[in-house]
């Protein structure tokens, strides 16, 4: 007996939009490209409600867990410093040459406040005029 | 005879494998990194004006997150309740938050955080908050007889 065959359906994908996809998520991508400068550090960053937008390119001490303090002047990738007295020295040759150039204190939320206050000092000593206290976002679910 | 025309089509075929590489390495080298924080700027020394200790509101913050504020313990969610008075008679009134040094930093984040958000939880907006350091308050404590 004679058996018709069926004619089997297109298995065909049809791939044509997907560069135009790729592309979109490449444009996507470099327009929220973003070099972090301070890579090294493991910091948990404390939770706010209030947020404001830090300048790009300000310059940054952040203070990891190990309380290993780093500095960058926002366009190199950070460095670690021994003491915090170094801060001073960074911090007056920030406002030296940038003056009004923001500085970003990256700290570690469980931190001893002493540790950060050190560093804060030495930024108000070194003058400089607008100091961030970088911060995530606190939800609702959060709870103080 | 016939001459054979020259195949004009680019070859596209090798765009989306190029493109993918790209997307690969932004997603691999991108960070999305924190660019937001609270901001407090220094005031200018020539601005500095000496904060009598008995005006302002005193928000001491001990080890644990315990906030003592004017002496009297009490939790973060009332301080703002606790100031609204006495931001209405005195809008520029000083607010000093004080952190022990074994105090955890997010504490003192918390309290300067509460304050901030004074506008849209009690329609006033704090204009001065201080936050002296360790040094800066033994300095004021010397020359006001010792009041921290």
């Amino acid at each position: 007996m004679k058996v018709k065959r069926t004619t089997g359906l297109s298995a065909y994908i049809p791939t044509a939009s997907m560069a135009d996809i790729v592309f979109l998520l490449i444009i996507f991508f470099v327009l929220t490209f973003n070099t972090d400068v301070d890579r090294a550090s493991r910091v948990t960053l404390p939770k706010s409600m209030e947020r404001e937008e830090v300048p790009k390119k300000a310059a940054l001490v952040s203070i990891d867990k190990d309380r290993v303090i780093r500095i960058s002047d926002g366009e190199e990738t950070s460095k670690a410093v021994g003491r915090a007295e170094d801060v001073l020295s960074f911090a007056a040759s920030i406002v030296a040459t940038q003056p009004g150039k923001p500085i970003v204190v990256k700290a570690d939320s469980d931190l001893p406040y002493k540790i950060v206050d050190n560093v804060i000092d030495q930024l108000k000593q070194a003058r400089v005029n607008i100091i961030y206290l970088l911060t995530e976002q606190r939800t609702v679910k959060d709870k103080k | 005879m016939e001459k054979k025309k020259p195949d004009s089509s680019v070859f596209t075929g090798s765009i989306a494998d190029v493109t993918f590489l790209l997307i690969i390495y932004f997603m691999v080298t991108a960070t999305f990194s924190a660019t937001k924080g609270l901001d407090f700027a220094v005031p200018k020394e020539k601005q500095t004006d000496i904060i009598e200790a008995e005006e302002a509101v005193d928000v001491h913050i001990l080890p644990g997150g315990v906030f003592i504020i004017d002496k009297q313990q009490m939790p973060l969610d009332k301080l703002l309740d606790y100031v609204k008075p006495k931001l209405e008679r005195n809008p520029n009134k000083p607010i000093i938050i004080r952190c022990d040094p074994e105090a955890e930093y997010k504490y003192l984040v918390d309290a300067f955080d509460e304050l901030r958000q004074a506008p849209k939880k009690i329609g006033i907006e704090i204009k001065n908050i201080s936050i002296p350091t360790q040094r800066e308050m033994e300095v004021i404590s010397a020359t006001m007889g010792g009041v921290f």
